[in-house]
């Protein structure tokens, strides 16, 4: 997948370098993209075809290519959705999972051509336009999918890294808690007012928050920023003493609210790395019933 | 009077260390300030939270210093009493205080024991689950069966439930489904045409049985009169249509197996193709059989037909090739260029669309009453009928009478005519006016003056106006000669023989006949052709100087229909260009049921023909009676 392309070649790893020889060939340029040549080359037949074969009857789904063209979209359909079952299953060779991955993709976006050829351009509020739409929903879901791929590894990794290096997801969440802890000694002599609020930074859940929170980044109720803000108000309003410990706090706090930022920033990416799959996996479900609705009618009502 | 407090921390592994102390004194306070007895590092308690007194009765009062409360046995609370025989327990923040007593039974014990991590984040989580999309969206395989059923449910399991609950009144010519909304309506592959349209509601209506094909009985149910075999002898139309060979062949094998047999009405009649009339057939249903039809049909009449552009036959117009009395006997000719026909008249086009001769001219004289200025126009004698698919028939006192007049006689301004289409009643007229009237009586023999001697020219003159009246009536018989013959009104345009009764002195005019429709087989619709000028197609008007020329087009040639009619599929363009090509299937002429109308427009906007009648797709409504 091409959220591999950015891990290194295989071979020693010495995690001193950032700078790698990339030599991994995704699942979009594999094979020197043989799938999407294959593709192409199909699609451009089925639309000369679809344009000068002389068909008897209008163009539609029942004619002699009608149906040869809903039976290979059919089953072309039921093939890509068989990727889910065959990538739990990792082969080499000619038949690698990266292989399928791209015929997977190609083949996917070849079977719009075909389904949209085998409507004939007749749309209406009926079962078989909803397959239609449905497939066309699954497709669409997938490009999103590849472009996910192919463009936000790269933001994610770039988000994990700083000057001391890369930070794992589980460093991340150390990185809280030592945080956490730091603010939670040094809140100790606050008054209450004031305690109160560092507690609710702490009582606050880093990964909480609704899908909405997580696809946009955007945490309006953050508890963190939101005691920075009253910290300081606070601070402001009171007579400076030697031992700032308002400031030393607020000082804590900002380090977790960039912390905590970061983390988002990756929740984020992960998110939108993610969320397109709840889209793409159950509508493929449904467009298969929906196609199984399409040709039960089709036969029932012949 | 002391406390025993025991602080427990736990180790890493889990281990608890406890650590005591005792406290000699009645009161203690607890909170997160390191100078309480009970010192609480949590935020979420107040520097000194609350005073816990020991009463002399060994209970221990609680007491709350500020608003915020405690719990107390998991009750909040600004105050309370507990008794440490008892125990009880105590929480402030993530804390909890358990209250118990000595062994000894006088000291009361507080054991100390933080519950609540510092933070949530240091809190054990999944890391895997954490940063997925775990418990923010619906699972994938939850919403996969959840939106698979809702679909399988919609649209399979409701149609199923629709065509079951109704299927008793299938093929019952009077019953119908309720009107409104079915489920298996959401099966239709398109609105069905205008002619079916209250059909729309009613699947079953025509399809009857599940997994079987429309059926002809389904269209039968309604059609009981209007529908017909294109040929009744379903023997000779299989082998018109020969063995299908290769694709053909495979797909009628296909269509075999999926239970689509062939030569069903609605081959030809599809459906669901949207809510216009209904499409014309197309012209492989057609040609399958009518091309090369002589070869599998050696004793057929019908010439070979394919396409228009590339394979028809000449067209055969249906001319008069002579007269029954007064009925026109017609014959199916092949068309050709200088094909004759007499209609009975000796009327030319040529010499009366000419631009420069005395029809012309007597145009220009009369401006404002023809269609042109300088010249007869065809509108001026031609006009159509009410569909404006063909013409009128000419009639002579609308489009002629007003050059070719029959008057004959002045009576105080108003003229009289001799009757047109009578010539019985125009020698009767003719002799009429000769009995009844005199000769101009000569003004000289007008005067009352006296006869004197020596005016012998005056007697001379009333001799011969005797003389004139004496004879005066058989000049009829001259006046009608003249009619009747060579430069006679009726001689202009009618050919008049020798052999009429007495009634008609003797002449008799050639019966005229007007033929309103040449192409009989086939469909020409004038009101198609309205762009385009006559003369386009009827090339030979200006220049037809005989009375006998058809000025009708054949497919080829100049003015031919193929000029602009290209066939169906265009063949014909591979090899020739055409300026305006029009596609044109075997179904813009010919109509498979061939009945009086034009083919393929809507039934309703077509002449209805006698005894033809035509089923409406509308049967009677629910409820009816079931047996």
């Amino acid at each position: 997948m091409a959220s591999t392309a950015n891990k290194p070649a295989p071979g020693k790893k010495t995690g001193s370098s950032r700078k790698r020889q990339n030599t991994h060939e995704g699942f979009l340029t594999h094979n020197r993209m043989y799938w999407a040549k294959l593709s192409g080359a199909l699609a451009l037949a089925l639309i000369l075809l679809y344009i000068f074969v002389p068909l008897p009857g209008t163009h539609f789904g029942s004619s002699w290519l009608g149906y040869t063209l809903g039976t290979i979209g059919a089953l072309l359909i039921l093939w890509l959705t068989m990727l889910g079952m065959r990538k739990r299953a990792i082969t080499p060779g000619r038949w690698s999972l990266k292989a399928w991955t791209s015929a997977h993709v190609y083949l996917g976006l070849l079977v719009t051509v075909v389904g949209t050829l085998h409507s004939g351009f007749y749309f209406g509020w009926n079962v078989h336009t909803l397959a239609w739409a449905l497939m066309l929903l699954v497709v669409g879901s997938g490009i999103f999918g590849i472009y996910a791929y192919a463009t936000l590894p790269r933001a994610l990794s770039a988000n994990r890294y700083d000057e001391e290096g890369a930070i794992t997801e589980k460093q991340m969440i150390e990185a809280l808690r030592s945080l956490d802890r730091q603010i939670h000694d040094a809140a100790q002599p606050l008054d209450a007012q004031a305690a109160v609020l560092v507690g609710q930074s702490l009582e606050q859940d880093p990964f909480g928050g609704s899908f909405w929170n997580r696809v946009t980044g955007n945490y309006p109720n953050c508890a963190t920023r939101h005691a920075i803000n009253e910290l300081r108000a606070i601070r402001a309003s009171r007579q400076r003493t030697k031992e700032d410990l308002l400031g030393k706090i607020d000082a804590q706090l900002t380090r977790k609210e960039s912390m905590l930022e970061r983390l988002r920033q990756h929740l984020k990416l992960k998110s939108w790395l993610q969320a397109w799959l709840y889209i793409h996996v159950p509508v493929t479900f449904a467009l298969i019933a929906a196609l199984s609705a399409h040709v039960v009618s089709v036969f029932f009502y012949w | 009077m002391s406390f025993v407090v025991r602080q427990i921390a736990l180790k890493s592994s889990g281990e608890e260390i406890v650590r005591s102390s005792n406290y000699g004194m009645r009161e203690m306070t607890v909170g997160r300030d390191s100078a309480c007895a009970i010192h609480l590092p949590d935020l979420a308690v107040n520097p000194v939270h609350a005073r816990i007194a020991l009463g002399a009765d060994g209970l221990l009062t609680v007491t709350a210093t500020t608003e915020q409360p405690f719990e107390v046995n998991g009750r909040s609370t600004r105050q309370a009493e507990v008794d440490p025989a008892v125990g009880g327990e105590l929480a402030f923040g993530g804390h909890r205080i358990a209250v118990s007593q000595d062994e000894d039974g006088a000291t009361p014990v507080l054991t100390v024991r933080r519950v609540e991590a510092v933070s949530d984040s240091a809190e054990d989580r999944d890391i895997g689950a954490a940063y997925s999309l775990k418990g923010l969206l619906p699972g994938k395989r939850l919403s996969a069966w959840g939106f698979s059923l809702l679909v399988l449910f919609a649209f399979l399991a409701l149609p199923l439930y629709s065509y079951m609950s109704a299927k008793p009144l299938a093929m019952q010519a009077d019953a119908r489904r309720a009107d409104g909304f079915h489920a298996d309506e959401t099966w239709t592959s398109g609105p069905l045409s205008v002619s079916h349209k209250a059909l729309n509601d009613d699947c079953q209506a025509c399809h009857t049985q599940a997994f079987v094909a429309v059926t002809d009985k389904a269209c039968l149910t309604c059609h009981t009169k209007d529908a017909h075999d294109h040929i009744s002898d379903k023997a000779r139309l299989v082998q018109s249509r020969g063995e299908p060979t290769g694709m053909a062949a495979m797909q009628r094998a296909v269509a075999g197996a999926f239970n689509r047999p062939a030569g069903r009405c609605v081959d030809c009649h599809t459906e669901h193709e949207g809510a216009g009339a209904m499409p014309a057939t197309q012209q492989q249903f057609c040609a399958d059989c009518h091309n090369g039809m002589k070869g599998r049909l050696p004793d057929t009449k019908i010439a070979d037909a394919a396409d228009f552009g590339t394979a028809h036959p000449q067209f055969r117009p249906m001319i008069i090739s002579g007269m029954d009395g007064d009925k026109p006997l017609l014959k199916r000719v092949a068309w050709s260029a200088d094909l004759q026909e007499d209609n009975g008249l000796k009327f030319t086009h040529g010499q009366h669309l000419s631009k420069t001769n005395g029809i012309a001219q007597m145009v220009r004289r009369m401006p404002g009453q023809f269609t042109g200025k300088d010249a007869l126009q065809c509108a001026d004698c031609h006009a159509t009928d009410s569909s404006g698919t063909r013409f009128q028939p000419v009639k002579m006192e609308e489009s002629c009478q007003s050059c070719h007049s029959l008057s004959f006689d002045q009576i105080g301004g108003t003229t009289r005519t001799l009757r047109h289409g009578e010539p019985a009643m125009v020698v009767a007229d003719l002799r009429a006016f000769y009995r009844g009237t005199a000769p101009a009586r000569p003004a000289n023999l007008s005067g009352m003056a006296r006869r004197v001697p020596g005016d012998a020219a005056l007697r001379s003159t009333a001799a011969d106006y005797a003389r004139a009246v004496r004879f005066y009536p058989g000049g009829a018989d001259q006046a009608i000669n003249q009619v009747f013959s060579k430069g006679g009104m009726c001689n202009d345009c009618h050919v008049v023989t020798r052999g009429g009764t007495t009634q008609t002195a003797g002449f008799a005019i050639q019966p005229v006949a007007q033929n309103d429709r040449y192409f009989r087989k086939g469909w020409f619709d004038h009101k198609a052709h309205v762009q385009a000028d006559c003369a386009e197609c009827h090339t030979g008007a200006a220049t037809s100087n005989k009375a006998t020329d058809l000025l009708v087009p054949g497919i080829d040639g100049k003015g031919g229909c193929r000029t602009c009619h290209v066939g169906g599929e265009g063949a014909k363009l591979a090899s020739v260009s055409v300026k305006d090509p029009v596609d044109s299937s075997c179904a813009m002429c010919h109509s498979y049921h061939m009945d009086a109308g034009a083919p393929w427009v809507p039934k309703n906007d077509r002449k209805k023909a006698a005894g033809q009648t035509v089923a409406i797709a509308e049967r009677p409504r629910f409820p009816v009676k079931l047996h």
